[in-house]
């Protein structure tokens, strides 16, 4: 039974080990430095962060085995290791738009929970067995927790942390009673051995959709899809904004990982199952998330409705239940977490200097700062998917993967939404082309570390709509391991 | 076999009846006076400061969840302990980063001051 | 009916009567105290489905550390000892049709369709468990990254529990 390791399995776990290995050198630093340095912490995780990208993508790379590691609970596969490297990617972008929050940027605990967190998504998005997968999840969840409510003494951001933690034991409860009642009556926690059991029958259909229900409780809430979405503006505008960017596109990737890869492979011989509930999920999520959106003053909470929606739209490509439709959905992953970290970095931007998130507050902001306002330009429209930006390519893959699989509803839906959504984008891109406000001899300054991301962003976002082959082959990769 | 547990389930049962026999002797024998001193809360022998039912300080929360983390430690270090000569060296490499992860925590709360009382 | 069901039997009675406590209580220290009974009772249940190193964690875990820490989490809370408002809200007894669907739900399915059809793996029954549980948390074949990964969450715990305490 004692076996003995390798180098493939050392290589499998080699994202983990080297943020493991970040978190001490964070944490040495932190020690050794005094308040003055300690901004230089955000320097070390986000070159730290991308050092482990460029070695992981020429040591790390997956075969073309199955790649069951550790005996079975974890998979080096291209879902997995695609999925590591966007986490990684989007931890380096948030380290950096930390560095100059005030009373978070030269937290050392910042920086460690960062890391700590990102550990817990890569395994997350390699994970092949439930304990694993659980214990992966709740080392994600659990530094979030804290990096929601991160700022003490704020009332906002306190409630934020602590409503995020309520919804989230909750949830993360029902899913480990949906697990644990998977365990009991498959008598297996292998993802795949649970799709052998229930490929041969062996598991009562009302079973089978009462698990399949409680553990979506559980991702749902991670991906923030209705009826599990009421966190989202909450936690969203009272937690840190860099903290709120993480949340919406590292986090909710995450759970998308884990969501493709337990439907497509433990539920897979179900799949008429729950095709049509998720299908409901998301033409509920798109459609709520839209609508509630056109209300909204606040641009954080603004984004919030419009991160639920995204989340309806990602979807579209899961219930398409094809390649075509899963490389859609990941591409889509792709671009949406480049595009909202971006959104959410241009409103820490704003918010330092103005104070406010509301809406208001970006009058006139293409005169204060044209080159802020031209980044808020090309991410808006990508979120509401207009060529040449990635949002729009993403869109049409969903879309058509729907059409596809004759799921012209979905479609029709689909594009309804996308419609909704380009108004509130451009109400706000109204607000910083066209209003004027008194302070507009005001500049906004962007420091260096934002302008560093923000430029980075803005041109992936360019090029993730322009140049799309590379982008497109890597999600097929990914998307083939499942089919 | 659970019967190697029957000598701690006799331990509880004795214990608790003899808890229930010696409360129900006090009531029957213990003359029955209630003065102002006697219905006080206990706090050592000394007047009790301030209502016994006031906040504690969050610190004690503090030690509680330090408790927990190293209690939970020992609990994996007891199987492995069992085994371990016969396991060989990766499993004592494999404890050790187990250990040292959380010494790295130990020294964490250590610096920022968690372990001082005031 | 064996000596075992009449046991399994009374600790179940045990367990649920306090469980039900723990929810009904008004004075969330003696819920507490209920709580602790209730996970006691699920010590003495794992005693007799012979996972002995499981109830040992029970006593030691639950009710050793996680009871105290509610116990000091209650008392750091106000107005605890003197409660006011009610403990149940409208919604109690959606909750509880809910609860009763599911428990006869899971019967149900249960008795249709026994426990589950794959043979579980075998362990030798004997207190050589732990042993075994020693070996496979360490085997790279079994569970050393659930392991390993256990640690780190509870470093992050432990960061999270200090940062959030600590006075700034």
């Amino acid at each position: 039974m004692f076996g003995s390791i390798n180098t493939s399995m050392i290589l499998a776990i080699l994202p983990e080990i080297m943020l493991f290995i970040l978190a001490g050198f964070v944490f040495v630093f932190d020690l050794v430095w005094d308040d003055s340095q300690r901004r230089n912490l955000g320097w070390i995780s986000a070159g730290g962060f991308s050092l482990i990208i460029m070695i992981s993508l020429m040591l790390g790379t997956p075969g073309s085995d199955s790649g069951l590691v550790w005996g079975g609970m974890l998979r080096h596969d291209w879902l997995g290791f695609a999925f590591k490297m966007l986490f990684l990617f989007g931890a380096t972008i948030t380290a950096l738009f930390a560095m100059d929050v005030e009373d978070l940027g030269k937290k050392g605990e910042f920086y460690l929970l960062l890391i700590f967190s990102t550990l817990g998504m890569t395994l997350m998005a390699s994970s092949s067995n439930l304990i694993m997968l659980y214990l992966s999840i709740e080392a994600t969840s659990l530094p979030l927790y804290i990096l929601a409510g991160f700022f003490k003494d704020d009332d906002k951001s306190t409630e934020a942390g602590f409503k995020y933690f309520l919804f989230g034991a909750m949830a993360s409860a029902i899913m480990l009673y949906g697990f644990s009642l998977l365990y009991g009556f498959s008598g297996t926690t292998d993802l795949d051995a649970i799709a052998g059991v229930i490929k041969a029958g062996g598991m009562n259909p009302v079973l089978l959709v009462g698990t399949l229900l409680m553990i979506l409780v559980g991702f749902g809430f991670k991906i923030s899809a209705v009826p599990f979405h009421f966190w989202a503006p909450d936690v969203y505008e009272g937690a840190p904004t860099v903290v709120a960017g993480f949340l919406s596109t590292a986090s909710k990737a995450a759970g998308f990982t884990v969501l493709i890869r337990v439907l497509l492979t433990s539920y897979a011989p179900a799949s008429d199952t729950w095709m049509m509930v998720l299908a409901i999920i998301s033409t509920l999520t798109m459609t709520l998330g839209n609508t509630l959106a056109l209300a909204q003053k606040n641009i954080k909470r603004l984004l919030a409705y419009s991160s639920i929606a995204h989340a309806g739209y990602i979807l579209i490509g899961v219930v398409a239940i094809s390649e075509l439709g899963i490389t859609g959905s990941i591409f889509y992953i792709i671009v949406y977490l480049i595009t909202n970290l971006a959104a959410f970095g241009i409103v820490s931007v704003v918010g330092r200097i103005t104070g406010s998130d509301e809406i208001s507050a970006y009058d006139g902001l293409s005169r204060r700062s044209p080159w802020l306002g031209l980044a808020m330009l090309v991410v808006f429209l990508s979120l509401a998917g207009m060529p040449p930006f990635g949002g729009f390519i993403v869109k049409v893959l969903v879309l058509a993967s729907a059409v596809k699989a004759k799921l012209f509803w979905l479609a029709f839906v689909g594009i309804l939404n996308s419609i909704i959504g380009l108004y509130y984008y451009l109400i706000v891109l109204k607000h910083v082309y066209l209003y004027r406000s008194e302070n507009e001899q005001v500049e906004i300054p962007v420091t260096r570390p934002y302008a560093i991301g923000l430029i980075v962003l803005t041109i992936g976002i360019i090029l993730l709509g322009v140049v799309i082959s590379p982008w497109f082959n890597v999600s097929t990769i990914a998307a083939k391991v499942l089919f | 076999m659970a019967i190697e547990f029957l000598p701690i389930a006799i331990l509880f049962v004795l214990a608790i009846a003899l808890a229930v026999f010696i409360v129900f002797l006090g009531s029957i024998f213990g003359p029955k006076r209630y003065i102002n001193t006697k219905m006080m809360p206990y706090e050592s022998g000394m007047t009790p400061i301030g209502p016994g039912t006031r906040r504690m300080n969050v610190r004690f929360y503090l030690i509680a969840v330090l408790f927990i983390l190293f209690d939970i430690e020992v609990i994996f270090f007891l199987p492995w302990a069992v085994v371990f000569r016969s396991l060989g060296l990766f499993a004592l490499i494999e404890m050790l980063v187990f250990i040292g992860i959380l010494l790295v925590g130990y020294v964490y709360a250590w610096k920022k001051g968690a372990l001082e009382w005031e | 009916m064996t000596g075992m069901d009449s046991l399994f039997l009374i600790f179940a009675v045990i367990t649920l009567i306090s469980a039900f406590l723990v929810v009904t209580t008004k004075n969330l220290f003696h819920a507490a105290l209920w709580l602790i009974m209730t996970l006691f009772g699920v010590a003495a249940i794992y005693v007799l489905l012979n996972a002995f190193y499981l109830a040992v964690i029970q006593v030691i875990v639950y009710i050793g550390a996680i009871a105290i820490l509610m116990i000091f989490a209650i008392m750091l809370t106000q107005r605890v000892m003197n409660p006011s408002g009610r403990i149940f809200n409208k919604n109690w007894i959606i909750a509880a049709l809910l609860g009763a669907f599911m428990f006869i739900g899971l019967v149900i399915i249960s008795m249709q369709t026994g426990a589950s059809k794959t043979t579980l793996p075998q362990i030798s029954g004997q207190l050589d468990t732990v042993s075994e549980l020693g070996q496979a948390l360490v085997s790279p074949n079994a569970y050393v990254i659930p392991f390993e990964v256990a640690s780190v969450l509870l470093l992050a715990a432990l960061i999270g529990a200090i940062f959030v305490s600590r006075k700034r």
